[in-house]
């Protein structure tokens, strides 16, 4: 009996989600190990046929996330993330590590630190620190509390893998940092919320 | 070309203000720098805490995610504050109250 790119598919996350669970067993998620991981997530994302678009519907709007592998309460989180030009997000962090990985597409990723005490409710001060462009053969890691901002580059959409330490519908608070505004905001925990739908990270 | 851009007033009905905003900006941009405690977090489209009902007037809406406003809700009048640019005079009204 052939099988299906679909089961091949899940296959080869539910794989790589047993190399991350080996890594994590025996060093923890450090920036070494994200290292070794966001090199796991490329190679899979380098496996084009393994996701052909007719299995992954489009954005109504502009943005769409395809959960591949979800572990069960606070398990991993595996997706699939289509974003079409122009589409961003205001520099964030989520409160847990992650790791993208381009299959096509363009997307750039600038990274922040925040400089002020925290001692002003609402207020924050970041400063841009560089970027990397993520595309096809190449990816990015971030901990838990690093801080990034996305924009989709070109006109092609930016197709690519997303491998989250909790999954998307357990997310801690997102916290959002607005340079132009001086302000920061956070969005509620998900960590304890009963019936979340998965896909709604940024 | 004169190079100016339009302005439109635009009435928010929580706050019982009405502030201008220019053709080239978003509706929250505009609240905040007219000192409206209007509610938002990610001011990019992705988390729907700005999300608000179009009572009056028409908007361009910028790039934002699927999860943050569905077709059915912008088929209904809702839209994302700070995704939307005026293309007429406004009057919104926003749905939830912002986290700090």
């Amino acid at each position: 009996m052939a099988v299906t790119v679909a089961v091949k598919r899940t296959r080869a996350c539910a794989t790589l989600l047993a190399k991350v669970r080996d890594i994590m067993a025996q060093e923890g998620i450090t920036p070494s190990t994200l290292h070794a991981i966001k090199l796991k997530l490329v190679a899979l994302a380098a496996r084009g046929a393994l996701f052909p678009a007719a299995d992954f519907a489009m954005p109504e709007a502009q943005g769409r996330t395809h959960p591949l592998l979800v572990e069960d309460n606070d398990g991993l989180g595996l997706y699939l993330t289509i974003n079409l030009p122009g589409k961003e997000a205001a520099p964030h962090d989520h409160g847990i590590w992650c790791i993208n990985a381009a299959i096509a597409g363009r997307e750039r990723h600038v990274f922040y630190r925040r400089t002020d005490s925290g001692a002003t409710p609402g207020h924050a001060e970041v400063v841009r620190l560089g970027e990397v462009i993520v595309q096809p053969g190449t990816g990015m890691a971030m901990s838990d509390h690093d801080i990034h901002a996305t924009e989709v580059l070109g006109d092609e959409p930016a197709i690519g893998l997303a491998l989250y330490g909790y999954a998307t519908a357990r997310f801690p608070s997102v916290t959002w940092y607005h340079p132009a505004f001086g302000t920061v905001r956070a969005t509620p925990s998900r960590r304890h919320a009963t019936g979340a739908l998965p896909g709604t990270a940024a | 070309m004169s190079g100016t851009v339009a302005t439109y007033r635009v009435a928010i009905g929580n706050a019982g203000a009405t502030i201008d905003c220019c053709a080239d900006e978003t509706v929250l941009q505009a609240a905040i720098a007219a000192g409206i405690d209007y509610p938002y977090a990610c001011a990019s489209g992705n988390c729907a805490t700005c999300v608000s009902t179009l009572r009056a007037g028409k908007v361009d809406m910028l790039p934002h995610g699927d999860a943050a406003l569905s077709m059915a809700q912008r088929a209904d009048g809702k839209v994302l504050a700070c995704r939307a640019r005026p293309r007429t005079d406004l009057d919104i009204l926003w749905l939830g109250r912002g986290r700090k």
